[in-house]
């Protein structure tokens, strides 16, 4: 049989949880050979609600934008080290828009087998407004899914990782 | 962290003493402050007054979302304030404002400051919640809510 995981992507937010997910997937990487991309989505769909909503001033939109955009470039360098200290290549990958739709895309058009996450809340609200997008991707994905948790555990993992 | 996640009682104050509007930011930051999720007092009054400078954040049905990017927090940091009186936020349907959602986040976490206030707009969207928001007895009812308990 052959490997049934040849592409993984994990999708990083900026958040812990996320880098944590990577870190995992760098290991995943190694041990199975499979090729690693890095997702970041610039969430712009929000950015655009807030505007709309009278949250955000239209220079707060491009400011935010901005930044979204530094942070996009920052951790996916991140995760980028992350995995050449392991000897792992990665490809990078970001987009713009709203970020389930964004995921679902970029694993499809990948054609990828294995989407990682980080570890979603553990507070499930019954209220509709509180959804998470990477669990809304996890749902809609047409991939298997895997999600992070145990940021110590996944730490020594990575770093007994040769 | 998702917003839901931050929603505890020792960030939720009901009701909230404020009369005006300057007094309303200060006693946001204060349950931030009292609660120990943040040291620098001035340094985020003036993040979030700066803001409310520009322009108000003060919405339309008794909703508003003060908020601002600071280096004095070093993750998210949320503090709902609850005014079942009203107080005057110079918010854009110029009735009183009654809901207030404070979120303060640290430079180079836009997404998940993003993310969060686009959560709280979608909370602004439902009548029903907010009223049973505004009507809570108190921190642990407002939880409760939020959590959809």
């Amino acid at each position: 049989m052959n490997n049934p995981i040849r592409k993984i992507m994990v999708y990083i937010d900026g958040t812990e949880q996320s880098v944590t997910a990577a870190q995992y997937a760098v290991c995943l990487a190694s041990f199975s050979g499979a090729e690693l991309i890095a997702l970041y989505v610039i969430n712009t769909r929000a950015v655009e609600d807030l505007l709309k909503a009278r949250i955000f001033l239209r220079d707060e939109q491009v400011e935010y934008e901005h930044d979204m955009e530094a942070d996009a470039e920052r951790y996916l360098n991140y995760v980028n080290e992350l995995a050449m200290k392991k000897g792992v290549s990665i490809v990078k990958k970001r987009s713009r828009g709203s970020v389930n739709k964004e995921i679902v895309n970029a694993v499809n058009e990948d054609q990828v087998d294995l989407l990682v996450i980080g570890e979603l809340s553990r507070i499930r609200s019954r209220r509709d407004e509180f959804y998470d997008e990477a669990e809304r991707a996890m749902r809609i994905v047409t991939c298997s899914v895997l999600i992070v948790k145990d940021e110590d555990r996944v730490w020594e993992m990575y770093e007994s990782l040769a | 962290m998702a917003l839901i996640d931050m929603v505890v009682e020792k960030i939720v104050k009901i009701p909230l003493e404020s009369k005006d509007k300057p007094d309303v930011l200060r006693e946001l930051v204060r349950i931030l402050k009292d609660a120990d999720e943040i040291d620098d007092f001035d340094t985020v009054l003036k993040a979030v007054q700066e803001r409310e400078d520009k322009q108000s954040t003060g919405l339309e049905k008794s909703f508003a979302v003060p908020h601002a990017k600071t280096a004095a927090v070093s993750s998210l940091k949320l503090a709902i304030g609850i005014a079942p009186q009203g107080i005057d936020f110079d918010s854009l349907d110029k009735e009183p404002s009654k809901l207030f959602f404070l979120l303060l986040a640290p430079p180079g976490q836009s997404g998940p400051h993003v993310e969060a206030l686009a959560e709280i707009a979608k909370l602004a969207h439902s009548n029903a919640f907010c009223k049973a928001l505004i009507r809570s007895d108190n921190a642990r009812e407002v939880v409760e809510l939020m959590k959809g308990e």
